[in-house]
């Protein structure tokens, strides 16, 4: 069971801001969220599976948003942080 | 409930939506409901079939573009479907999908309601070079697979704004004829409802080609219907000002006794049949470039040009944006005008008097009117 923290901008969408979900990939806790919360689809992913340009994942507090993304293994891993980037002007 | 006797201008700007609220005087203004806040707002139009229904296309840097609808004028918004790749016919993901993944829907641009007699359709254009419809009012969308899958748009290019389907136009006689306009591709008409599409760029320049008159490729800015003759259409385009009384066969250029007729927006009002409103910005700076705002009204009957606004009653070097000028259905005809740097300018008198409403709004991406539904 991983617990997965998310930003409080994503409460728009429903999520209250921490989740436990047992998924063994990033991929799949993005899916387990957008089960539960049906507003969170394609809010962090695009219609292609690719993660939006300024949300970020960190796994057990390392940033995987540009290396292995959503295909992340979660062996092991205790924390997700979704959070969206400082961004925009 | 939703009959209601104001006037709403509908503002999509950089940092969300704004509703502006007259009456049929139109002399003082109030903003009123905003929305989206932080959120880039293509376009945002009142869909007269059903009065109190706006919809608004959305577009978060954070979450994507989302298509929103308010049914009380603006007051509340809620999400409704957003059509995806042109595969897709449903919500589920495509992640195997190659076609799917080459183009992920990028930007909405333009939500264009079905005529009255269609009061349940909904037409969607979008970012890259995407339409659909919806037959429920935005609860599914179908991609039109003739332009979505059409077999040349590997060849078109997308414009500064992106490859954007920012023009939608249905003929009030006959809703299988419809006219759509495409950056840097150019216009299409379809005679069957959308199942087919002839390119209908004739007589528009492109001069950043090679070929300067291909049959597509041109960078068309805007197109609007002439309320009186739906044959007739006025065009602001990369090259210039246009007009073409037949149904886009054909292109004349109405701009060059102005010099430089570059511009983004046009609009024709309903109460003025033959006129036509542009606003000409500075091809290189793609700002006023007389030093201050100014309106450009063409009258097609007796093919000439006159300047609106009387110079440097409002200085400065403003730009407008392909959705930044609209008209209103009374007579005499409200233009509406809103800048890049967040002015929305006003005349009530078709153009005789303006105002700036004072408000400085972000920088505004769209302007429309809900028109008064009674009183």
């Amino acid at each position: 069971m991983v617990e997965v923290r998310l930003d409080g901008w994503l409460r728009q969408f429903g999520p209250r801001g921490r989740e436990r979900v047992e998924a063994d990939s990033v991929a799949a806790v993005i899916d387990a969220l957008e089960a539960r919360y049906p507003r969170l689809r394609f809010k962090l992913r695009d219609e292609t599976g690719t993660l939006r340009r300024y949300v970020r994942v960190f796994v057990d507090g390392a940033d995987v948003s540009a290396t292995t993304g959503t295909r992340t293994a979660l062996d092991g891993v205790r924390t997700i942080d979704i959070l969206h980037s400082i961004a925009g002007g | 409930m939703k009959r209601d006797s104001r006037l709403r201008v509908l503002l999509g700007t950089r940092k969300g939506t704004y509703v502006v609220e007259g009456n049929r005087r139109r002399r003082s203004w109030q903003v009123g409901p905003v929305a989206h806040v932080g959120s880039e707002v293509y376009h945002v139009v009142a869909d007269p079939r059903h009065p109190g229904d706006l919809y608004a296309a959305v577009n978060s840097s954070f979450w994507g573009p989302m298509l929103q609808r308010s049914r009380n004028w603006g007051k509340t918004w809620k999400e409704i479907a957003t059509p995806l790749t042109p595969a897709r016919k449903d919500r589920e993901p495509a992640f195997d999908d190659r076609e799917a993944a080459k183009r992920p829907l990028l930007n909405l641009w333009h939500v264009e309601p079905g005529l009255a007699s269609d009061p349940s359709t909904l037409f969607l254009g979008a970012d890259p070079h995407l339409l659909f419809r919806s037959p429920d009012l935005g609860a599914s969308w179908e991609p039109i697979d003739a332009i979505n899958r059409h077999p040349a748009r590997d060849q078109w290019s997308p414009g500064a704004g992106g490859a954007c389907l920012h023009t939608i136009l249905i003929d009030p006689r006959d809703a299988r004829r419809m006219y759509i306009g495409l950056s840097a591709v150019g216009t299409f008409r379809t005679e069957d409802g959308g199942r087919s599409w002839t390119p209908t760029n004739r007589g528009v320049l492109a001069p950043f080609l090679p070929d300067k008159h291909p049959e597509t490729g041109q960078c068309v800015h805007h197109v609007a219907a002439d309320a009186a003759d739906p044959d007739t259409f006025y065009r602001q385009d990369h090259a210039g000002m246009y007009v073409s009384h037949d149904r886009m066969e054909s292109w004349k250029r109405i701009g060059r006794p102005l010099g430089d007729d570059f511009g983004f927006c046009v609009a024709s009002p309903p109460s003025a049949p033959g006129r036509a409103y542009f606003v000409r910005l500075d091809g290189m700076a793609r700002v006023t470039g007389e030093g201050h705002f100014q309106v450009y009204e063409w009258n097609d009957r007796t093919r000439s040009w006159r300047r609106l606004v009387r110079a440097g009653a409002f200085p400065g070097h403003f730009g407008v944006h392909r959705e930044g000028i609209a008209t209103d259905r009374l007579d005499p005809a409200g233009i509406y005008v809103g800048t890049t740097t967040g002015q929305l300018f006003i005349s009530p008198d078709a153009g005789r008097s303006w105002q700036l409403v004072p408000y400085t709004f972000p920088g505004i991406h769209s302007v429309s009117v809900a028109d008064p539904t009674s009183g």
